[in-house]
């Protein structure tokens, strides 16, 4: 009996682990062909980066993951031409016409424009964009706070009130006296033609010779009014919760949905107005898109480029250091692009806070540190040759880069003159062959060294910078934080003189993309790394370099802003790294331009397609 | 009461830590362009310029009333944001916490069963060693082999974005795709749900594996069992009644203890595979020293684990006639 029972128990098990078996492999085999027929379409692309989208509202996006998004889906008046980034196309401007004092931009916008819920684009929901922007007043609400202002300075004031009781789509009289008002940033002079008066913004009254690369920003596209009012409204310095996660506007992508923490899918604007314009009138920026389908996935690196490979993403942001691994890849076309691609993404270099730090207030020291630096070391180690030893502050690749480094030679690694200079300073030194200069001078004391630690090269470059230092007599202590941290630190003002970091590596990229607003940037801020650079003189070159209306006068200054700032030894021109675009070779159709954030170097995907 | 103080005690942990970090995130929060007028704002908004005795009771006063507030860096409801990634957090750790039990046991049994042989040596190293794996290393050797040189399953993410998602009914993909009878959408589910929760699963049965060896191999020559088996129980009762269900009593207790493990491992699993859920959220928060985010998910967190041991007690009372829930313990009849 005992023998009986256990029989039928083995059999029963025997039957349980074949059924378990069986079920197994019939979910696995569904899961299988699943994804057998998911095989990329020639109508759908798939990319993949990093980092996610910090908000979809064209008012609050400062991140280029959310620009990305944003320029697909909102258009503004302009668009870069082509792949040039000094020269301008309109996009919901037909055309526009500038005042010979540059202080009027006047704007004929084009017909028959809508956004993709049907509702029109005309030039009251233009002044309603830009208002809403600086009343919102978020982070980058600067650029075009810059020559704008929602108030004239003299009693009239565009509230967040008056921006959600107006009726954009049947203005009454009273509505108009605001919008048609003359002495206001924004002005509608008719439903088709819309005036920008410069000069109420924080440069004060002037013209400024970015003023239209500032106008390619999402911060100046069209957002429909009945969208926002209908979803909170707009409240004055607040971000509005329901067009951070939402996207309606007039381009040729609309939003699908947003998988925050996963994904971004857009889809096709069936009802695109761009697709009635009329070839003659037509232009890159206008064209219906090529692809029904644009999905942004945001992972991992190692899971990016394994994707690439596979096939599974047709486009990803890659460092350019993984330029070798990709250039094996079958299938996959890896592209070094031209130096201005890589100066948009970030130029590099050291500071030094003489304000935190005395010792830096000795032009000697600084010149010193100079000399200590083996930048063509650093380039090759770090960056697999892939970067450039740079002149600042306007960044290599952008105009006039070239005009105003003229007669200057980088930067040059001489370690014993690095230590002859400290020697000079006051301070013992060291030369390579170990022979001390000054051994009755003071050690020179020993000062925190700021990194980013979510940057490999940086983190690398300040390793290499460190035992460069130690040589000559210079120890550092090296103190990375984290890229929110880091930024916090680099970027703040009112700390300069008392920091903890008065020495490290900074960084700048582009908000858009002019040379004014590198150099703006690092020689009016004051920020710590900027080195907390203050200088009366600087700051009028800058000033004229803004306001000035012909390229002659903006040469001249930029040449002599860079040449007191290299001899000032200020900041340490260190490295620009090269952009990589990594793509499989039958995606094409991009047009490269450093203003775009699509992948980190073209504007649109509306070109992008499949070749034959 | 007493999940109550264990979760003051933590929010209060965290706040602290988070304001020694970074006494002032209003810039970080801001933007680190932000302009000074956007960064008072910001000050204003989360009484970052008040004494931090204030800040604090601000922050409890909220907790409280469930007013989590809105996500500095989103500008969203935070709790709208933890309703929405909870539920993908869940989905991941119930799969894999299902998987490393069933696996967990299996093997400590078998090893347990077979101890001082082959099988036993084998077994045991098998589970040491991915006990002894760190987290993020499993997660990205699991994309490496499965994702790129053996390609079978995707490399993150919770769905393919070729297929419709379901509507959102539980907040759980699976189910509200079954419940939709979306296949597509469920079968794309499962296939981005195996990879990231066998990760998970893979560096944290181990230590259930070990429990139950041990036990087993406690009650595998215990009187009792010998008892059994003298009465003429087959030895397959003799396994399952009585030297199983005995040595499941260790291994629930710590099942407790892993499941606090698998939720907070989602912290590195999420982000390194795109899930969309609590732990991705959380290391966003982190890096950028989103306290008003961070606290709530933490309370999350603590909550799960707290609910974690309360079924563990429950399932040790059913399996331990002689333990009352909460009573004191009975004597042996």
């Amino acid at each position: 009996m005992i023998e009986f029972r256990s029989h039928r128990s083995a059999i029963g098990k025997i039957q349980a682990v074949l059924i378990i078996v069986v079920l197994l492999i019939a979910v696995g085999g569904a899961i299988y062909f699943y994804s057998m027929t998911q095989a990329p379409k020639e109508t759908r692309l798939l990319v993949e980066e990093e980092s996610q989208p910090d908000s979809l509202d064209p008012a609050v996006s400062y991140t280029t993951p959310g620009w990305e998004i944003v320029e697909q889906v909102y258009q503004g008046l302009l668009a870069p031409n082509g792949a040039s980034y000094t020269t301008y196309i309109g996009v919901l401007a037909q055309n526009w016409t500038i005042s010979s004092d540059g202080m009027t931009y006047t704007f004929n916008l084009r017909p028959d424009v809508t956004f993709s819920n049907g509702d029109p684009f005309n030039a009251y929901v233009m002044w309603f964009s830009i208002y809403r922007t600086l009343v919102m007043n978020q982070a980058p609400a600067w650029i075009l706070g810059q020559n704008l202002a929602a108030t004239n300075g003299a009693g009239f004031n565009i509230t967040d009130s008056i921006l959600n009781s107006i009726n954009y789509t049947n203005p009454s009289q009273k509505d108009l006296s605001y919008m048609t008002y003359e002495n206001q940033s924004v002005q509608v002079v008719s439903p088709s033609q819309l005036v920008l008066h410069l000069g109420y913004g924080y440069n004060g009254n002037a013209p400024y010779s970015a003023f239209l690369a500032t106008l390619i920003t999402p911060m100046a596209m069209a957002v429909d009014p009945n969208v926002v009012e209908g979803n909170g409204g707009v409240a004055a310095g607040q971000p509005n919760n329901y067009m951070e996660t939402h996207a309606l506007g007039t381009s040729f992508y609309e939003l699908q949905s947003w998988v925050q923490g996963q994904s971004i899918t857009l889809i096709k604007n069936q009802d695109y107005w761009g697709a009635k314009v009329l070839p003659a009138d037509s232009n890159y920026a206008i064209q219906p898109a090529m692809l029904d389908t644009v999905s942004f996935y945001y992972k991992a690196a190692s899971a990016m480029i394994a994707d690439l490979e596979s096939n599974t993403a047709q486009m990803i942001i890659a460092p350019s250091t993984q330029y070798n691994v990709l250039k094996q890849a079958t299938g996959v076309t890896s592209t070094i692009l031209p130096i201005v691609f890589g100066s948009s993404e970030s130029i590099v270099f050291v500071y030094m806070d003489p304000y935190a730090f005395p010792p830096f207030q000795d032009i000697r020291v600084r010149e010193a540190v100079s000399y200590v630096i083996d930048y063509k070391s650093i380039i090759h180690s770090v960056l697999n040759d892939l970067g450039t030893q740079w002149i600042g502050p306007v960044p290599p690749g952008f105009p006039y880069y070239n005009e105003s480094t003229t007669g200057l030679q980088p930067y040059q690694y001489d370690p014993n003159m690095a230590a002859s200079l400290l020697a000079q300073a006051g301070y013992r030194s060291t030369l390579p062959n170990g022979t001390t200069l000054n051994p009755a001078g003071k050690a020179f004391p020993s000062v925190n060294f700021l990194y980013d630690a979510d940057n490999a090269p940086q983190s690398q470059a300040a390793q290499i910078i460190s035992s460069e230092l130690q040589v000559i007599g210079i120890t550092i202590t090296l103190s990375p934080l984290t890229f929110k941290q880091y930024a916090n630190v680099i970027y703040s003002s009112g700390t300069v003189n008392s920091t903890s970091y008065p020495f490290g590596i900074s960084y700048y990229s582009e908000d858009y993309t002019a040379s004014i607003d590198y150099v703006t940037a690092i020689t009016t801020t004051g920020q710590v790394g900027f080195s907390g650079f203050s200088n009366q003189t600087v700051m009028g070159w800058t000033t004229s370099a803004a306001t000035a209306i012909d390229e002659g006068t903006v040469i001249s200054n930029l040449q002599q802003i860079t040449r007191a700032m290299y001899h000032d030894y200020t900041d340490i021109w260190l490295y620009v790294p090269y952009f990589m675009a990594a793509n499989r070779s039958n995606v094409v159709g991009m047009i490269p331009n450093p203003a775009g954030s699509g992948m980190g170097y073209f504007m649109f995907y509306n070109t992008i397609h499949y070749s034959s | 009461m007493g999940t109550i103080l264990v979760s003051i005690g933590t929010v209060t942990i965290i706040f602290l830590i988070s304001h020694i970090l970074n006494p002032d995130p209003a810039r970080l929060w801001a933007g680190p362009r932000a302009r000074p007028s956007t960064i008072l704002a910001v000050a204003a908004r989360y009484h970052l310029n008040e004494p931090l005795y204030t800040q604090y009771y601000y922050f409890m006063r909220d907790l409280f009333t469930g007013n989590f507030g809105i996500d500095p860096l989103t500008g969203q409801s935070i709790l709208s944001e933890i309703r929405f990634y909870l539920p993908n957090t869940l989905e991941l750790v119930f799969f894999s916490f299902v998987i490393l039990v069933i696996v967990g046991v299996a093997l400590g049994y078998f090893a347990g069963m077979h101890f001082s042989t082959l099988g036993d040596s084998i077994a045991r190293v098998t589970y040491l060693s991915s006990w002894a794996t760190p987290m993020y290393l499993a997660a990205i050797v699991a994309i490496l082999v499965f994702a790129n040189y053996i390609p079978i399953f995707p490399s993150g993410g919770m769905y393919s974005l070729s297929i419709t998602p379901p509507q959102s009914t539980t907040g759980f993909f699976l189910i509200d795709a079954l419940i939709q009878l979306n296949i597509p959408a469920f079968l794309s589910g499962l296939q981005h749900l195996i990879l990231p929760g066998l990760a998970l699963a893979f560096v944290n049965f181990g230590l259930i594996s070990r429990a139950v060896r041990s036990s087993i191999l406690n009650v595998r020559w215990s009187t009792y069992v010998k008892t059994a088996r003298a009465k003429g129980l087959n030895e397959a009762e003799v396994r399952q009644r009585h030297i199983l269900r005995n040595a499941l009593i260790d291994a629930t207790s710590i099942s407790a203890v892993i499941f606090g493990w698998v939720l907070t491992s989602t912290l590195v699993v999420e982000e390194l595979f795109a899930w969309p859920g609590l732990g991705q959220f959380a290391y966003q928060a982190i890096f950028s020293n989103d306290y008003p985010v961070l606290i709530p998910v933490v309370v999350v967190f603590t909550l799960g684990v707290i609910a974690a041991n309360f079924v563990a007690d429950v399932a040790y009372s059913l399996l331990d006639p002689r333990i009352a829930l909460g009573g004191h313990n009975g004597a042996v009849t």
